[in-house]
C-alpha cells in the first residue's frame, strides 16, 4: 500500500471516527436542560435523532475494516490514532442508542398500587388523579416528579401520566 | 395526563429529552416524537397527531381520599425511593430558566393556572386564586369559577352556567362544612355538584387546566393574558 494512500485511509477513519462523535453530540447539546431550545435546533436536533444509530453503525464497520487494513503496516504513532478513532466511533455508535434520560430517570416497569386508606402519604402531599367511571386513582407528584412517565390505565382507559 | 391511543393503536411512551424544562417523549410502537406539555407529535410517522386530554386533577391526597376512599394510589417503585426528593419544589425552584417574561407583574416562577378556551389563554396565579376562592371570570366568553378547596392548596375549575344561564358561587361561610351557595339557594360541593336546593343533584362542566410555572405557560401561550383583578 502506497504512503499516499494510506494516509487518504487514515484519515477517513479519523474522519468517521469524529462524524460519529458529532452525530452524538450535536443533539446532546441541543437536547440539554435549562437552556433555550429554539423550534429549529429541536428539529435538528431530532432529525439527527432519527439517523444517527444507522449512520454511526456504518461508520464504525467502515473504520474497523479500516483499521484492519492499515495495521500491519502502521508505525506506533499510527496505530495509537487507529485504536483512538476506533474506540471513538464505537463509543458513539453505543451512545447514540443509549437512552441516557432513562439512567437519570428510570421508567416505571410495574406500577404498583395501594388502596387509599393503606397509603403512606400526609394529607397535604399533593397527588394527581384521575377518575374513569368506578376507577379513581392518584399519583403521588414527588413520584412522579422523578419517573416523569407512567403508562397506565383507568376504567380500561389506557393513559400515560406525566409530570 | 393524557389518553395514549392515537389512530386507533395503544402507544407506550417513554422519556427522550428535554425541551425548555418540558420533557420530550416517544412511543415504542412507531418512534414519533411527542411534546409533553402540548401532547402533540412533532416528528416521526405521527407527526401532527394531538394526544386526547384525560381530565385530570392536582389536589391534595387528603382531599382526594375524602371524596375517593376506595381510590388507588401508585405504590413507591421499590429501590427508587430515595430519589423521590421530599424538596423537590424547593429544588426546582432554584434552577434557572431558558426564557424569562417579565412586564406581566409575574415573576418566571410564580405557579399558575393556565386555561385555554375558544383561542384564548389566560394565568390564574394560584397564590391569588387560593386566597380569593371563589373567583369569577369569564374567557372567550365562557363563565368560569376557580374554587380552592378547603384545603386550601386544591383547586378547581368549572363552568359557572348550568342551563343555559350564570350561577354565580359564594363561600357560605354560615355552614361549619365546607361549602359553596348560590342566589337560587343551592348548596355546591368541591365536585362542583349541587348537594341541596332547586339544582340539588346537577353537576357543573369541570373546566381543563394546567398547573405550571409562568414562563413555561407563557413559551407556549405567547399570547396568554393574566388575571389581575
Amino acid at each position: 500500500m502506497s504512503q499516499v494512500r494510506k494516509r487518504v485511509l487514515g484519515t477517513l477513519a479519523a474522519l468517521l471516527a469524529i462524524g460519529s462523535l458529532g452525530l452524538f453530540l450535536i443533539p446532546a447539546f441541543v437536547i440539554r436542560p435549562f437552556r433555550y431550545q429554539s423550534a429549529s435546533a429541536l428539529s435538528l436536533a431530532i432529525r439527527v435523532k432519527w439517523v444517527a444509530p444507522a449512520l454511526t453503525a456504518i461508520a464504525c464497520v467502515a473504520v474497523l475494516v479500516l483499521c484492519w487494513s492499515l495495521w500491519r503496516t502502521a508505525s506506533r504513532t499510527a496505530r495509537a490514532g487507529l485504536v483512538a478513532a476506533m474506540l471513538l466511533s464505537a463509543a458513539s455508535a453505543i451512545m447514540c442508542r443509549a437512552n441516557y434520560f432513562e439512567w437519570m430517570f428510570r421508567p416505571v416497569q410495574a406500577a404498583g398500587f395501594v388502596a387509599a386508606s393503606d397509603a403512606h402519604l400526609a394529607d397535604k402531599e399533593m397527588v394527581m388523579t384521575v377518575q374513569i367511571g368506578p376507577d379513581a386513582r392518584a399519583y403521588p407528584i414527588r413520584q412522579m416528579a422523578y419517573h416523569h412517565i407512567l403508562n397506565d390505565a383507568a376504567g380500561g382507559v389506557p393513559i400515560v401520566v406525566t409530570y | 395526563m393524557w389518553k395514549r391511543t392515537a389512530k386507533g393503536r395503544e402507544l407506550h411512551f417513554y422519556l427522550a429529552g428535554i425541551n425548555n424544562q418540558n420533557f420530550l417523549m416517544r412511543d415504542r410502537e412507531t418512534g414519533s416524537w411527542w411534546q409533553q406539555v402540548t401532547g402533540r407529535a412533532i416528528s416521526g410517522p405521527l407527526t401532527g397527531t394531538v394526544l386526547e386530554l384525560a381530565p385530570y386533577d392536582e389536589l391534595t391526597f387528603g382531599l382526594w381520599k375524602s371524596e375517593s376512599p376506595h381510590g388507588m394510589v401508585l405504590a413507591p417503585v421499590a429501590g427508587r425511593e430515595k430519589d423521590y426528593d421530599n424538596d423537590w419544589e424547593k429544588e426546582v425552584a432554584k434552577y434557572p430558566v431558558p426564557l424569562s417574561f417579565p412586564g406581566q407583574g409575574l415573576k418566571d416562577r410564580d405557579v399558575i393556572l393556565g386555561i385555554e378556551a375558544g383561542g384564548e389563554a389566560r394565568a390564574f396565579p394560584l397564590e391569588r386564586v387560593l386566597k380569593q376562592s371563589p373567583i369569577e371570570d369569564k374567557i372567550a366568553g365562557i363563565p368560569i369559577v376557580l374554587v380552592a378547596g378547603n384545603d386550601g392548596a386544591s383547586v378547581r375549575i368549572f363552568r359557572s352556567q348550568q342551563n343555559g344561564s350564570g350561577i354565580e358561587l359564594y363561600r357560605d361561610s354560615q355552614s361549619a362544612e365546607w361549602r359553596l351557595i348560590d342566589s337560587g339557594g343551592s348548596a355546591w360541593n368541591f365536585e362542583g355538584c349541587a348537594v341541596s336546593g332547586p339544582l340539588a343533584g346537577q353537576c357543573l362542566e369541570k373546566i381543563n387546566f394546567l398547573k405550571d410555572f409562568w414562563f413555561d405557560w407563557k413559551i407556549y401561550h405567547p399570547q396568554t393574558t393574566v388575571y389581575s383583578r
